[in-house]
């Protein structure tokens, strides 16, 4: 019963981070920077905000999926970074923010790829990695 | 006597280069085949001059004192829930003037009778008629009647009949509340000109229910002419909306 209660809690809180636009204030935590490596599985290239999944593997090979939301697409080909940039597959590091709702959801702000590339998928409203 | 004759030469010096200057820029300015201030094309929306770019909101410096009871019709407290706090989260409109002033580009299209303002974010389009015509007794809106005039190479548009919303994004500086408008209010924007690469754009703020006087923001709207290569992109929110109806369970994050 215990099990079932968090459970339930923990699906109330978790999806309150996936609002369809947001504020970045409201929504991640600016004091919460977060670092994964990992493997690309979804991305939604749409608006308001894209959104893209990792699969992030541990020592132990436990695999952990986190969501990252990002500019609109316009913003971002206006930007330079177009619709085919992040691909299924791609080995990825991806720096941004947590969700303050402590789910796996983030703010992700800079992606790089295992070539050195970088782009920046933050919204223009969004903190920025690496930014006081 | 002589240094009384010089000063008056310096200040009317001054006063000559200052008009030639300004009639020099407006001699720059584009201008419509009927003399009319062009301001067709890309544009930046309107932010203060030099900040980061970033979403506009206005200055609590310059905000007027409240009337009675104004103060808690301005301040909303976020609920915790989306269908209150967050209108947006669900694809709701922004409004005027918070959908103008976020970060996304504006394109505008002129012509003697009608002047067309899209905003990139939900593709906000604003009909701001020309031709004399007067405030009509319409259904409030999320955007509100927007009407123009011409002062001289200054375009007015002032703006009624607004539904009560969100002013500005002010939530996204201070998480715990919002900023509303009531119904009663008119925007009074002031469009110049200023130059090939500018337009000075003043807005005024007048709502009788919260505050005692009207007050006014300056700021200015960048040309960006590389961006009429692209144009503006499809902003439809619905898209990939999150929550809708505000009900977020619908949709479990990291799917």
């Amino acid at each position: 019963m215990r099990t079932v209660l968090i459970a339930v809690l923990g699906l109330s809180l978790s999806t309150a981070a996936a609002l369809a636009h947001h504020s970045f204030v409201a929504e991640y935590d600016g004091d919460k920077p977060v670092k994964v490596t990992g493997v690309v599985t979804k991305v939604e290239w749409m608006n308001p905000h894209i959104w893209f999944y990792v699969d992030v593997k541990d020592e132990a090979g436990k695999v952990t999926k986190w969501g990252f939301s990002g500019g609109s697409p316009g913003i971002l080909q206006r930007r330079g970074i177009p619709r085919n940039a992040l691909k299924i597959g791609d080995v990825v590091v991806v720096e941004g923010f947590r969700a303050r709702d402590g789910s796996n959801n983030a703010s992700g702000g800079r992606v790089t790829f295992s070539d050195g590339r970088q782009v920046f998928t933050a919204s223009s409203e969004d903190k920025a990695p690496g930014a006081k | 006597m002589k240094r009384h004759l010089l000063g008056l030469f310096v200040v009317l010096a001054a006063a000559i280069l200052t008009l030639d200057a300004q009639t020099s820029n407006a001699r720059s300015i584009p201008r419509t085949p009927d003399g009319k201030p062009d301001f067709s094309g890309f544009w930046e929306h309107p932010q203060r001059p030099g900040a980061a770019f970033g979403a506009t909101t206005f200055d609590k410096a310059k905000l007027p004192p409240f009337v009675p009871g104004g103060e808690a019709l301005f301040y909303e407290p976020r609920t915790g829930d989306p269908r209150h706090d967050e209108p947006r989260a669900f694809c709701m409109p922004s409004g005027f003037p918070s959908n103008l002033f976020g970060p996304y580009p504006v394109q505008m299209v002129q012509s003697p009778k009608w002047l067309v303002m899209v905003h990139e974010y939900d593709r906000m389009t604003r009909l701001i008629p020309l031709d004399g015509r007067a405030h009509r007794d319409v259904e409030p809106t999320f955007y509100g009647e927007p009407v123009g005039h011409w002062e001289g190479d200054t375009l007015v548009i002032e703006s009624r009949n607004f539904k009560r919303w969100s002013l500005d994004d002010y939530y996204y500086q201070d998480r715990t509340q919002y900023r509303m408008h009531s119904e009663a209010l008119r925007t009074i924007e002031r469009l110049t000109r200023v130059d090939a690469n500018s337009i000075q754009y003043q807005i005024t703020i007048d709502d009788p229910k919260i505050f005692t006087l009207p007050w006014s923001e300056d700021l200015v709207m960048r040309a960006r002419p590389e961006w009429e290569k692209v144009g503006l992109f499809e902003f439809v929110c619905a898209e990939n909306n999150r929550c809708p109806g505000g009900n977020c369970s619908e949709v479990l994050p990291g799917r």
